[in-house]
């Protein structure tokens, strides 16, 4: 099957099986079914990745460039590679029922997002790259750290209830979670810290230029609010002295928890994400579909008809560079004319 | 035979109950048996308590001295000043076969909590001495527990029940302190008490590869002597508190008649050491911990024996089929012990009745060869062989009456009927 024709519904549809699948375990425990959600999620994982290729390919960007679409995708590949990184070194635990369900809301969440490549990614592609990467790893982490506390509090209050473990729900012990925890929140904030920072460079590089970005508006202070409860958790785990795992992973889960709801709220209600919000109200554009270049960039068209939707638009000052919004749509020449 | 057993178990009693009913000390038993002796002169009596069961065996030759189970359920609450009605209804009795099988089931530890587990065979052994020691035990009981160690022994080695995870110890490890600790090789245990129980932990732990070993006895010779077959540390009882603090992992078995590890102690300890996770298992019959001691803080785990009662149920289904060849092997020996009593009680009489008429036939046979001396070899033995059969045939309907009665127990109404129609005296 070409590449192309690998859909956001493919892998979505794999892990949602994967999860029923894994689900399944509580009617009726198998290792049939175990193994049909570890190859489902791998499946998903195969699709997953084809579909960015496909996307980074024709956008000529890497994913965590080329739109908030793509970039929640790259979030939840990095946890599904955690996933089955763990279910392959131990297929009897069911980190699965866990980490599956922030992917399939992720995934589910991608579609309704913007797919348009962001204007503002277009300079400094070095700065940017680093501070995108800086952010989805950081963000991964965060996810990483929410997942894990959850386990932690499950097996916790089996132990304290003093239940025998389900075999379908076979869970790591409480000192390997809280060990995971720990590093999980001491390497996600310093990587959202340098995020934001050099997201803040990067928005007071942007004051010369055409399009100014806004530092103080609401997305971005909540994050900087939410970004500051995690710094106050990484403090509290680097300085006591035998912190509870217990209260460790509750606030893990406020703090990771409300950050990751907060990021996936300004994806899905703001358009463009984080960045289209911060666009200040007088720059010449939104954020989003580059639907009016200048005709000087339009230096060639290259290869086949416009309508073909492989088209190589060569800027002027610059790599090359698509203005496609989705590989997905048809190319419209009548968004290219002047 | 005149067999009964009252009892209440894990299945049938809390351990708050079966911790008040135990008899936890030497002394504990000594009294006991006393007791015992003085309310019921003519009866056999066996006691066994392990934290898991309380078991009163009695046995008597006569079934006239055979005390009422409401009578043993008397001395039970009398001696441990526990209100009759506050156990009575967790009381089990069984009597005849059903009490030989049930030793059996207990000394094969289909009974136990932990299907398999070994300690159950040195407990049983234990009682039995004891009850030797005491002068409490007969004929019946000793046959009937030394057979009980027999059958035991027979269902290890013909069934796989004694493999896998056979000791509370184990189960509570597995099943809880694996969920809690990563590993062992780094943790320090400390094991409250020198008996049995936590020997047989200590053999556990070891192979758990367990870090640091310490052992707390009141008795410092007997926890050095433990902690050098463990290449553990012995430490004063006084220190307790001490290294309470140092643990991560603590086991307490000792025979205490009161809790040793209280909520107030061990919170004061954990006010000075901070929040770390503490893994305490309580193998004690009364408990060496106070239950309050779970609730310190979330990190503090505490199990009892009874806790462990779910896994141990998981495990019991899944080795379904070793224990029906177990229960098939006791069901087997059960009739057999049930044979050899019987046999041993009607033996008599059936060998005087053989005796008996053999004798007098051999003695009309002499009289019949005096009168006939003419008769040549061949010819008296072919009489002898004529009269021997008509004797057995005579003997035969007698003497299976009398065995098939003694399958359902000692026929002593028939033995006493034979005795007189054929004048049999001892």
């Amino acid at each position: 099957m070409p590449l192309e024709h690998v859909t956001l519904l493919c892998f979505f549809a794999s892990y949602l099986l994967a999860l029923v699948l894994e689900l399944t375990q509580f009617v009726r425990a198998s290792q049939l079914t175990r193994w049909g959600a570890i190859l489902g999620t791998a499946a998903g994982l195969v699709a997953h990745t084809a579909y960015l290729l496909v996307r980074s390919r024709d956008s000529q960007l890497p994913p965590l460039l080329s739109s908030a679409h793509d970039w929640l995708l790259v979030l939840s590949w990095l946890i599904v590679v955690m996933l089955l990184t763990i279910l392959l070194w131990n297929r009897h635990s069911a980190v699965a029922l866990f980490g599956l369900p922030p992917v399939v809301v992720m995934v589910g969440a991608a579609r309704f997002v913007s797919q348009s490549t962001d204007r503002i990614l277009v300079d400094l592609y070095g700065w940017k790259m680093l501070h995108a990467s800086l952010w989805v790893l950081g963000i991964a982490g965060c996810c990483a750290a929410f997942i894990i506390s959850l386990m932690y509090l499950v097996q916790h209050r089996r132990l304290k209830r003093k239940q025998a473990e389900p075999s379908e729900l076979h869970l790591f012990s409480l000192e390997r979670l809280s060990r995971w925890n720990w590093w999980a929140v001491i390497v996600s904030v310093p990587l959202i810290t340098l995020a934001l920072m050099t997201g803040v460079f990067l928005a007071l590089w942007s004051r010369g230029s055409d399009q100014p970005v806004r530092l103080v508006q609401t997305g971005f202070v909540l994050t900087a609010a939410l970004w500051l409860t995690m710094a106050v958790l990484f403090g509290w785990l680097v300085t006591a002295r035998h912190p509870g795992g217990r209260i460790v992973a509750w606030r893990t889960i406020w703090a990771c928890g409300l950050l990751l709801l907060m990021l996936l709220a300004q994806q899905l209600f703001i358009e463009g994400g984080i960045h289209g919000n911060m666009l200040g109200r007088d720059a010449p554009q939104r954020q989003g579909r580059l639907t009016r270049l200048p005709p000087e960039a339009l230096l060639a068209v290259e290869g086949p008809p416009l309508s073909s939707g492989r088209i190589a638009v060569a800027l002027r000052d610059g790599p090359v560079r698509t203005p496609l919004d989705s590989t997905r749509r048809r190319f419209d020449p009548e968004e290219s004319r002047p | 035979m005149n067999l009964q057993v009252v009892y209440c178990n894990h299945q049938t009693a809390e351990l708050a109950l079966r911790e008040r009913l135990a008899f936890a000390s030497e002394t504990q038993l000594q009294q006991a048996y006393e007791e015992l002796r003085r309310r019921f002169p003519q009866s056999e009596s066996v006691l066994l308590s392990t934290c898991n069961r309380v078991e009163l065996y009695t046995a008597q030759e006569e079934p006239g001295d055979a005390p009422s189970p409401r009578q043993l359920a008397q001395f039970l609450s009398e001696f441990h000043r526990v209100p009759l009605d506050d156990f009575l209804g967790d009381l089990l009795v069984q009597t005849g076969a059903d009490a030989v099988r049930h030793l059996f089931e207990v000394a094969c530890s289909i009974d136990s909590m932990v299907l398999g587990e070994s300690q159950i065979v040195a407990q049983v052994k234990s009682a039995y001495e004891r009850a030797t020691r005491y002068e409490a035990n007969g004929p019946l009981t000793n046959a009937l527990f030394q057979r009980a160690l027999q059958v035991s022994a027979r269902v290890r080695h013909e069934t796989r029940l004694a493999e896998g995870r056979v000791s509370i110890a184990s189960v509570a490890v597995g099943e809880f302190a694996r969920s809690i600790f990563d590993r062992f090789s780094d943790k320090t245990v400390l094991v409250i008490g020198a008996g049995e129980m936590a020997e047989e932990t200590l053999r556990y732990l070891q192979t758990e590869g367990v870090g640091r070993v310490l052992v707390c006895n009141r008795s410092l010779d007997r926890a050095v002597a433990l902690a050098a077959a463990f290449q553990g540390e012995a430490r004063p009882w006084e220190e307790l508190d001490h290294w309470l603090g140092e643990a991560d992992l603590i086991v307490a078995a000792t025979g205490a008649s009161q809790p040793i590890v209280t909520r107030e102690r061990l919170a004061a300890v954990r006010q000075r050491t901070g929040q770390r996770p503490l893994f305490l298992l309580d193998l004690g019959a009364p408990r060496d911990i106070e239950a309050a001691v779970g609730d310190i803080d979330d990190e503090v785990f505490l199990y009892d024996i009874d806790d462990l009662e779910a896994t141990c149920e998981r495990n019991r289904r899944l080795r379904a089929d070793e224990i029906r060849k177990a229960r098939a092997i006791i069901a087997e020996e059960t009739q057999t012990f049930l044979h050899d009593v019987y046999h041993q009680a009607t033996g008599p009489v059936v060998k005087r009745l053989r005796e008996e008429w053999h004798s007098i036939s051999r003695s009309e046979m002499d009289q019949l060869f005096r009168k006939l001396p003419h008769l040549d070899e061949g010819e008296r033995e072919a009489i002898e062989r004529c009269i021997e059969r008509i004797v057995n045939k005579l003997l035969h309907p007698p003497l299976q009456t009398i065995r098939e009665e003694a399958r359902e127990g000692t026929p002593h109404n028939l033995l006493e009927v034979v005795r007189r129609l054929f004048h049999l005296h001892d």
